[in-house]
């Protein structure tokens, strides 16, 4: 295993057969259960339906197979999980890219110990919120939403299977030009390829039933060659032309999200009137802070008396957002939750992911992806 | 004061910017009285919600003064200032406020004159822009 790019598949039937793209991430987390390496793997299992997910632990590697297959309307996030709950663990996660951002922050600022947790990464090409998927396959596949049994996301298509075998599929474009498909921030998202985990792992540039993956730090090197000598991943080296197509893939996908990011944080992002009804609406639940995975302070300034209005009105958003702002939008991962969370529709992700670029332009901090912790924190002098 | 004049908030650092005011006064320098300043033992120690709380409660205009870079009495803060700064020159106009409302400088303990002429030019930068109309409006 010289190269950083290798083709794999479970040997474990049961996991071949059930698992996405090859059962190739779950024989990983099965070899590192079974050898002790760790804890516990903490991977979404399947919920009531394909709208839900379950962020799951597991600690015996035959409970594996229920976290098989891929779940992409069931937007969850990590590193907050880790954080509070599983600080103390020697763990394995499958991270999305912006997961994986979430951990790499954290990381930095202690309250993830990075010697205790495998990172292993899936491609990304985006997220679906429950409700926009339950609503878009209604009007556009014209197809009851419980009747869905399977949904992917494979070559700009959002597909579903349903019980009977048949699939359907529509272009990911079409959709989001009449306002369904990904998430929004998702849409602006430009790393696909979780290069700031272990490995990263997908089915872009993979043969059928197999999984590309990626080799991105030393330890992932380790866990993959050792679940192959131990017997729980059967690998091969991909063609070139694989390893091409897979950058094809990537390169098209980073420049559609630069014009998403055009779109949206340029061309219709909301006038300062706009915002105004926006933070008019506030009713100061703090939802957005305490989903951030960023925000992780037990004392939060945004609660001190001095920041605080009447409480009649919403409060004035210079001392709320804007407080948050000032404190951690520098390193925004663009996860998306807060504006998920927010019960009156403020597009609050807007805000921070574009104040997390102008902080990029000026300082080439990339928050998820730059080793250090940003510039403001430093000590130096410069 | 006229209601139109201009509110400044200035925050100046012990060691030089408000000793810099301190000279300017002994010297009896005319210097617009719209500022009213805040002393900080160290520019180091303001934060953006700082200028952000005096935006809230109704500056037209925030001054902050430090010391010069490299004669900064706890060794490094102007530098971690600075690097706020620029942050809040960026923050400030996502929520409507001209970032020209908002104006950092390094002025020693010696330098009664150049705050003399900072705090004027702030002035008139400000009595230009008119009172600052936030739109967000209760």
């Amino acid at each position: 295993m010289d190269s950083n790019y290798l083709l794999a598949r479970a040997k474990d039937e049961d996991l071949l057969k059930k698992g996405e793209c090859g059962g190739a991430v779950s024989s990983i987390f099965q070899y590192l259960l079974d050898s002790n390496l760790v804890d516990g793997v903490l991977n979404l299992s399947h919920g009531e339906d394909i709208y839900d997910g379950v962020p799951t632990l597991i600690e015996d590697s035959k409970d594996l197979v229920q976290t098989c297959g891929s779940l992409h309307c069931a937007p969850t996030m990590f590193g907050d999980l880790i954080r509070k709950y599983l600080q103390d663990m020697n763990l394995a996660v499958a991270v999305k890219p912006c997961d994986a951002m979430a951990i790499k922050e954290l990381e930095k600022r202690h309250q993830i110990d990075s010697d205790k947790i495998y990172k292993v990464g899936l491609n990304c090409g985006g997220t679906v919120l429950p409700i926009t998927a339950l609503k878009m396959i209604e009007l556009f596949y014209e197809v009851d939403p419980d009747d869905v049994v399977k949904e992917e996301i494979d070559k700009g298509k959002f597909i579903i299977e349903l019980a009977d075998g048949s699939h359907k599929s529509i272009e990911i474009d079409e959709l989001e030009e009449k306002g369904y498909g990904r998430r929004v921030n998702c849409q602006r998202c430009e790393l696909m390829i979780p290069r700031n985990a272990d490995i990263a792992c997908g089915n872009w540039g993979a043969e059928p039933g197999w999984t590309f993956i990626e080799i991105v730090t030393e330890k992932g090197r380790e866990i993959v060659e050792n679940a192959h000598k131990n017997g729980y991943l059967e690998v091969k080296t991909p063609p070139e032309k694989l390893v091409n197509i897979r950058e094809k893939i990537e390169g098209v996908m980073i420049k559609m999200a630069r014009k998403f990011q055009d779109k949206y944080l340029e061309e219709e992002y909301p006038s300062l009137e706009n915002w105004d009804e926006y933070w008019n609406r506030c009713i100061e639940c703090y939802a957005c802070r305490d989903v951030c995975p960023l925000c992780y302070c037990r004392e939060c300034d945004l609660e001190r008396e001095y920041y605080s209005d009447s409480g009649e009105t919403a409060p004035d958003p210079l001392t709320f957002q804007g407080v948050r702002l000032s404190h951690m939008s520098f390193s925004c991962v663009n996860c998306g939750q807060c504006e998920d969370v927010c019960p009156m529709e403020i597009p609050v992700a807007r805000i921070y992911h574009r104040m997390q670029k102008k902080y990029r332009e000026q300082t080439g901090f990339i928050a998820g992806m730059s080793e250090e912790l940003p510039p403001l924190f430093s000590p130096e002098k410069e | 004061m006229s209601e139109k004049e201009p509110k400044i908030i200035g925050f100046c650092c012990n060691w030089c910017c408000y000793g810099g005011a301190d000279t300017a006064g002994t010297a009896r320098m005319q210097y617009p009285p719209n500022v009213r300043i805040i002393r900080v033992m160290c520019s180091g120690r303001i934060n953006p919600s700082m200028v952000l709380k005096a935006f809230k409660e109704g500056a037209d205009g925030v001054f902050v003064g430090g010391c010069h870079i490299g004669d900064c009495h706890y060794d490094a803060g102007n530098y971690k200032w600075r690097r706020r700064a620029k942050f809040v020159e960026d923050l400030l106009p996502e929520f409507g406020i001209d970032e020209e409302r908002f104006r950092f400088e390094w002025i020693s303990a010696s330098e009664g004159e150049k705050f003399q002429k900072t705090m004027e030019e702030f002035y008139n930068k400000l009595k230009g822009l008119g009172s600052l109309q936030r739109s967000f409006s209760k």
